[in-house]
């Protein structure tokens, strides 16, 4: 379980910084005018996926361990 | 009752919520410098960026990034060795240097908050500026990852780096009475030190370690693309800028690291876990980084005086001969003689703790004098264009500001291990119940 939840903390975070990347680097745009992020505050989607990672770390170890049966 | 009676008797180790005169006048010495800085920093949101020594290049001969982005560069190049010596500490499993990873890892901590501050004061409306950052920022732009890797991320990472590390004392020192065990509960939470907690923590600190590496260096050659990638700006357009900002870095980064270590020693009067091996092995690295980066000097001084090209030439004169020739050659006698000097001391394998304090002050002070001259010279004496050569002076405002932002940093460093631990406890500080 901690480790699922890790991990998807981690996928989730490197998710959020492509689309972030992406939504900010105007790549194929057509001019520069164009040039802005594809969506509003895509940079902050990016930092977020940063954060998202590197809070992993804290899920793995914060999370309580199992109740002994 | 008798572990209660025992307890009650006990103080908080390390010297934690123990305020002595001296740094009683520390404290007050340094609210007055903030005071002062912030009185400054009014005037310059009230006035205009008319009330520090910047103006725009070319057209009014000046430099529109001057002292204060000198101290972005200066203060994100300290961060840098704080958590790198963290991070090799946990990969390299050196033990003799664990006493210091926890000073290094908050030098990190407090160097890129003061780092954020620095770009934040530079800014005529800040908020604005803040909030495009988050809405615009482009990654084309080596702007993008100064922002998002070094402050957010790198920052992000190294807090939570230092937060699980202090898990386990924090546990111990809630056992403690104090006003400030919540305090303590809060930041344990939960930690018993069971062996899964122990197993976990060392598998998530090793591969934080591992993932916070690549990221600082990343994050610090961006930082050197925001000039090497300038390509109208004869003396930051280069490929040696990324390298030279991260190695620069560390050294000024290492030089505060030896400053902090030798505090921190006199402070909790531990000699004996902060001894001169950890002096030595740091005085090492800070001489390896010290010679390539007079290697890179010497390089660029090289290439300045051969053959350049006028613009370039004018740039180089200044630098080298003319108005900013004092900082230039302050700067490398303040890089040479430490590098000398810890080169003498690595070969008779005899360590001074003063003196090497005392290279990593004059490093720090180069640090800076470099920082200057990367980030002002070639705005005055840069420009393409068929302008007068340019000056600027900061005024009293920069100069207040910038010592209201290092004495906010000696402030938080300050109360930090006043509340907390500033060596890993040891097991016999650990241990409350008799």
């Amino acid at each position: 379980m901690r480790r699922t939840i890790t991990g998807a903390m981690i996928g989730l975070g490197l998710i959020l910084m492509v689309i972030g990347y992406f939504g900010a680097a105007p790549w194929g745009a057509d001019s520069v005018a164009n040039s802005d992020p594809r969506f509003g505050f895509a940079p902050t989607v990016f930092v977020l996926g940063v954060i998202v990672s590197f809070s992993a770390a804290l899920v793995y170890e914060l999370l309580p361990d199992r109740p002994e049966r | 009752m008798a572990t209660e009676t025992l307890a009650t008797r006990k103080p908080l180790p390390q010297e934690v919520g123990r305020f002595t005169s001296g740094w009683r006048l520390f404290f007050a010495a340094s609210v007055v410098v903030l005071g002062f800085g912030i009185y400054a920093l009014s005037r310059e949101l009230s006035t205009g960026m008319v009330a520090t020594g910047m103006r725009n290049v070319g057209t009014m001969g000046g430099a529109s990034w001057g002292l204060y982005i000198t101290m972005v560069v200066y203060f994100i190049g300290v961060s840098f060795a704080g958590i790198t010596v963290a991070a090799v500490i946990r990969i390299f499993n050196l033990t003799k240097l664990r006493p210091i990873a926890r000073s290094a890892e908050l030098l990190t901590v407090v160097a890129l908050i003061l780092g954020a501050l620095a770009i934040i004061v530079d800014l005529g409306q800040p908020l604005r500026g803040i909030i495009n950052l988050f809405k615009y920022a482009r990654p084309q732009s080596p702007f993008f990852g100064t922002f998002s890797l070094v402050i957010a991320g790198y920052l992000f990472a190294s807090l939570v780096y230092l937060y699980l590390g202090g898990r386990h004392d924090a546990a111990a020192m809630a056992r403690y009475p104090s006003r400030l065990s919540a305090f303590y509960r809060g930041w344990a939470a939960g930690y018993r030190d069971t062996p899964g907690e122990q197993e976990r923590h060392s598998r998530t600190s090793f591969w934080l370690a591992l993932a916070i590496i690549p990221l600082l260096v990343i994050a610090h050659s961006t930082l050197g693309f925001v000039f090497g990638l300038q390509v109208g700006r004869p003396g930051w357009y280069g490929t040696l800028q990324a390298p030279a900002f991260v190695v620069l870095a560390g050294v000024s980064g290492i030089g505060h690291i030896i400053v902090l270590a030798a505090v921190v020693r006199k402070v909790v009067h531990d000699k004996q876990r902060i001894g001169t091996e950890v002096f030595a092995w740091l005085g090492k690295l800070l001489m390896v980084l010290l010679w390539v980066y007079v290697y890179f000097m010497t390089v660029e001084l090289l290439t300045l005086l051969y053959a350049t090209p006028e613009v370039e030439k004018q740039l180089s004169d200044a630098l080298i001969f003319g108005s900013y020739a004092w900082i230039y050659w302050g700067s490398v006698v303040l890089l040479v003689i430490p590098a000398l000097i810890l080169a003498w001391q690595a070969l008779t394998r005899r360590w001074n703790v003063g003196v090497l304090v005392a290279s990593g002050l004059a490093v720090n002070l180069a640090a800076i004098g470099k920082r200057y001259l990367i980030v002002v010279p070639s705005q005055t004496h840069g420009t393409l264009l068929p302008y007068e050569v340019g000056t600027y002076s900061p005024s009293w405002v920069e100069y207040a500001v910038v010592a209201a932002i290092f004495a906010l940093g000696a402030l938080m460093i300050g109360l930090f291990f006043k509340a907390f631990p500033a060596l890993p406890l040891t097991e016999e500080e650990a241990t409350v119940d008799a």
